[in-house]
């Protein structure tokens, strides 16, 4: 069963159609990379999937939860608090810029949403978050700010902080592209074990060779459409549609 | 308490909405106030004196910088002539006697508004004063007089043109500065007390001061000042006490005891404590 | 002036530095939660409410704060003889005793707190904007609701941006107590006019220039520590 189920799906800030008719499914385990141009509204599709947008239109389908379904008069007929709440739990995003919390060290970023949110112990949430900062290779960093980070160290706690809600699903928005060139790579690993591992992730990303190589299945939007999705065989293959092919040309030509 | 403050609260706010609203409340209308004054205590009887009666008590506004009438001693306590007089009209009715510090330009505010019964200060009796108060008769006299330096050039007032001249605002000495045929041919600046102003001429911000010659000359023996006072006054005044406009019990029973307080001798007792013999002019 | 004269003068200064502390300290007690309310308010996307904490801030940081204490003061009876004040607000403040020395301080306190809240408001407004969208929107994905964005993620971040501009704003009302003597309140400022005519001298205002001057260090160096305090991030 698919854990994510989008249909239909569209947005309109104003007279601006941002999404249209946005329909894919991410299964569990399943590594989905988002590719396109600049503007073709892969962040607006993560920000409606985690509640930062409301939706114009369309359904999305979470674990078996209905988040919206489309209401009389078109409007988008939100589920109650309750449910939002038990969707937004299970979700976890990594923000282009980390949007760490600047005042409180690694370690209590990672720990303060398990502790207030999910009403762990303090000490059971510290252990978790060890944990995780072991795998990202940081546990010395646990007492230091944010600010004393660089930042591929930075996305990282902010991945480890994603990760410390035990999600069922983790969205990435352009995880690199605030990073210098060479800090892209640390991030990358880092997905890639994660993928690894068998997290379930959606990442929009401009890495065209890191969306071939880690994605079980990638989707390429462009105006607000999505033009083609399938697996990375068939979008870099030749048997991909002219438009796809014409964007990844121009991109491998930069 | 809490009740209580939290109605003032409420009450504030209201007020604060309805100045935004009405634009002038302040003191714009101050003849709009006193009109309005005039109809709230009670318009039909005059319950005045007994309303000082069942409070027990007489509450005095005063600017408490006016030596020797009414002012601040050292322990922060308010003394002078005005206050002991004020003190023995009270013993007389049998009630307590509350001296409230005010600010001098705002007194027929004050009175209007009811924080106080009487202005007692060594208040010159002027025509605005007569409109927007009841005056008792009054009790002393008084001169305007011209201070300067000991060591000053003007000798006369005729040598005061084109100097500079302190006077404290609001006072009738400003009124009166201000009517005079002089006061075209020098400058006048206006202070809030008259310490200040004879302070200030010494150390040459002012050629001189108009004040009441009372207030001069206790200042000058007190504190043994090198002060010159020019021949000749201006006008000469008398003191008043100030009552609510419709409060003609009270000021009626204050001006009956002054004048038993005349016929005992009490009222000499008082002057000469303070100015050395007996200077009231009550019948 | 004599050493005993000094010495009697400082005493009595002393003494009603506490008036002065007193006022200074229910002004920031009270202004700072109002303040923080006010900013929220004006921050309210509910227009009409915005609008008006927008009248409330223009007036109080348009007209001086000396007006507005005096305004203060007069409010109860002018409202219990206005026409068009309501019955039962009358009949609550015809019971205010507007003799009391309690009326006198509430009111002149009224005054003080509306007068620092509405610039307190201002400064907290510009340290909850300066707050990036991003943790908002980060707090959120992590589940916590509106009260828990507030006060743990939110709440520290703007305290140490609006510490600067607040510091300011208390060092000058240790100064602003002093209008109170205008309405008049007996404070240190009031005393020392006061007492001026009495010793034919400026030595009561000199004191209490100085009584000012250490309280504003004193201040001023706790802010600095505070500062220093709050600088463990960027």
């Amino acid at each position: 069963m698919a854990i994510l189920e989008v249909r239909n799906l569209s947005k309109s800030f104003g007279t601006l159609n941002v999404l249209n008719d946005i329909s894919f499914d991410v299964e569990k385990g399943e590594a989905v990379a988002v590719i396109g141009p600049s503007g073709s509204g892969k962040s607006t599709l993560l920000r409606c999937v985690n509640q930062l947008e409301k939706a114009s239109g369309g359904t999305i389908r979470f674990c078996g939860m209905d988040m919206f379904v489309p209401g009389p008069g078109g409007k988008s007929v939100y589920a109650d608090k309750q449910t939002l709440r038990k969707v937004q739990e299970k979700t976890g995003l990594v923000f282009q810029n980390f949007n760490l919390f600047p005042h409180m060290t690694v370690l209590r970023n990672i720990t303060e949403a398990p502790v207030c949110v999910l009403k762990k112990s303090k000490q059971e949430a510290q252990e978790i978050a060890m944990e995780l900062l072991k795998k990202m290779g940081l546990e010395t960093k646990a007492k230091s700010y944010p600010c004393e980070l660089s930042g591929g160290q930075q996305q990282r706690v902010s991945i480890a902080r994603a990760l410390a809600m035990n999600p069922e699903i983790l969205f990435f928005d352009e995880p690199t592209s605030a990073l210098d060139p060479e800090l892209t790579g640390e991030i990358l690993k880092v997905i890639k074990e994660l993928a690894a591992d068998g997290m379930t992730m959606v990442i929009v990303t401009h890495e065209m060779n890191f969306a071939r190589g880690v994605a079980d299945k990638i989707i390429f939007m462009e105006g607000g459409y999505i033009v083609e999705q399938g697996d990375p065989e068939q979008l870099f293959g030749e048997n991909a549609s002219e438009r796809t092919k014409q964007f990844l040309q121009r991109y491998s030509s930069i | 308490m809490k009740k209580t403050f939290i109605a003032r609260i409420t009450a504030g706010l209201a007020a604060f909405a309805m100045i935004a609203a009405a634009g002038s409340c302040g003191n714009g209308g101050s003849a709009q106030t006193t009109t309005a004054a005039a109809g709230t205590p009670a318009a039909s009887a005059d319950d005045s004196l007994k309303k000082v009666m069942d409070a027990k008590q007489l509450v005095l506004g005063l600017d408490a910088s006016f030596p020797p009438m009414g002012f601040t001693n050292e322990a922060n306590e308010i003394v002078g002539f005005d206050i002991d007089v004020a003190q023995a009209v009270c013993d007389k009715m049998g009630i307590t006697l509350v001296k409230q510090p005010i600010v001098w330009d705002n007194k027929e505010e004050d009175l209007n508004v009811g924080k106080i019964d009487c202005v007692w200060n060594g208040m010159s009796i002027n025509e605005s004063r007569q409109k927007a108060m009841n005056l008792s008769e009054p009790y002393m006299n008084n001169e305007m007089i011209f201070v300067v330096p000991g060591n000053s050039t003007v000798k006369t007032m005729d040598d005061l043109k084109g100097k500079t001249v302190g006077v404290q605002s609001g006072s009738s000495a400003e009124e009166i500065l201000v009517a005079a045929d002089l006061y075209k041919d020098i400058t006048v600046t206006a202070l809030e007390d008259n310490v200040t102003l004879l302070n200030q001429m010494e150390l040459g911000f002012s050629d001189a001061v108009f004040l009441d010659s009372i207030v001069a000359n206790y200042f000058i023996t007190e504190n043994s000042k090198d002060y010159v006072i020019l021949p000749g006054n201006l006008e000469a005044e008398e003191y008043a006490i100030g009552f609510r406009k419709n409060d003609q019990a009270l000021r009626d029973e204050v001006q009956k005891i002054l004048g038993e307080l005349k016929a005992e001798g009490k009222l000499a007792e008082i002057s000469t404590k303070w100015f050395g013999r007996d200077v009231t002019t009550v019948k | 002036m004599t050493g005993e004269q000094l010495s009697t003068l400082f005493g009595l200064m002393l003494e009603y530095a506490v008036p002065t502390l007193k006022i200074f300290a229910f002004t920031l007690l009270y202004s700072i939660p109002l303040g923080m309310v006010v900013a929220l308010l004006k921050m309210c996307r509910f227009k009409p409410i915005s609008w008006l904490t927008n009248i409330y801030i223009l007036i109080m940081r348009g007209t001086p704060l000396l007006l507005q204490l005096i305004v203060a003061q007069y409010s109860v009876p002018y409202i219990v003889r206005s026409d068009i004040c309501p019955d039962f607000i009358k009949s609550l403040l015809e019971n205010v005793d507007i003799r009391s020395e309690s009326y006198t301080f509430n009111m002149m306190l009224f005054a003080f707190v509306l007068n620092y809240a509405a610039y307190f408001a201002e400064i907290f407004r510009g340290g909850l904007e300066s707050i990036p969208k991003g943790q908002y929107e980060a707090s959120r994905c992590l589940g916590f609701g509106k009260f828990q964005t507030f006060f743990r993620i939110i709440l520290p971040q703007v305290i140490k941006r609006v510490v600067p501009a607040s510091s300011n704003e208390i060092i000058t009302l240790v100064k602003d107590t002093s209008l109170a003597s205008a309405i008049p309140y007996m404070e240190i400022m009031y005393i020392a006019k006061k007492q001026v005519p009495l010793y034919a001298s400026l030595m009561p205002l000199f004191m209490a220039g100085v009584f000012y001057f250490v309280f504003a260090t004193v201040l001023t160096v706790l802010f600095s520590a505070v500062e220093k305090k709050l600088d463990y991030y960027r």
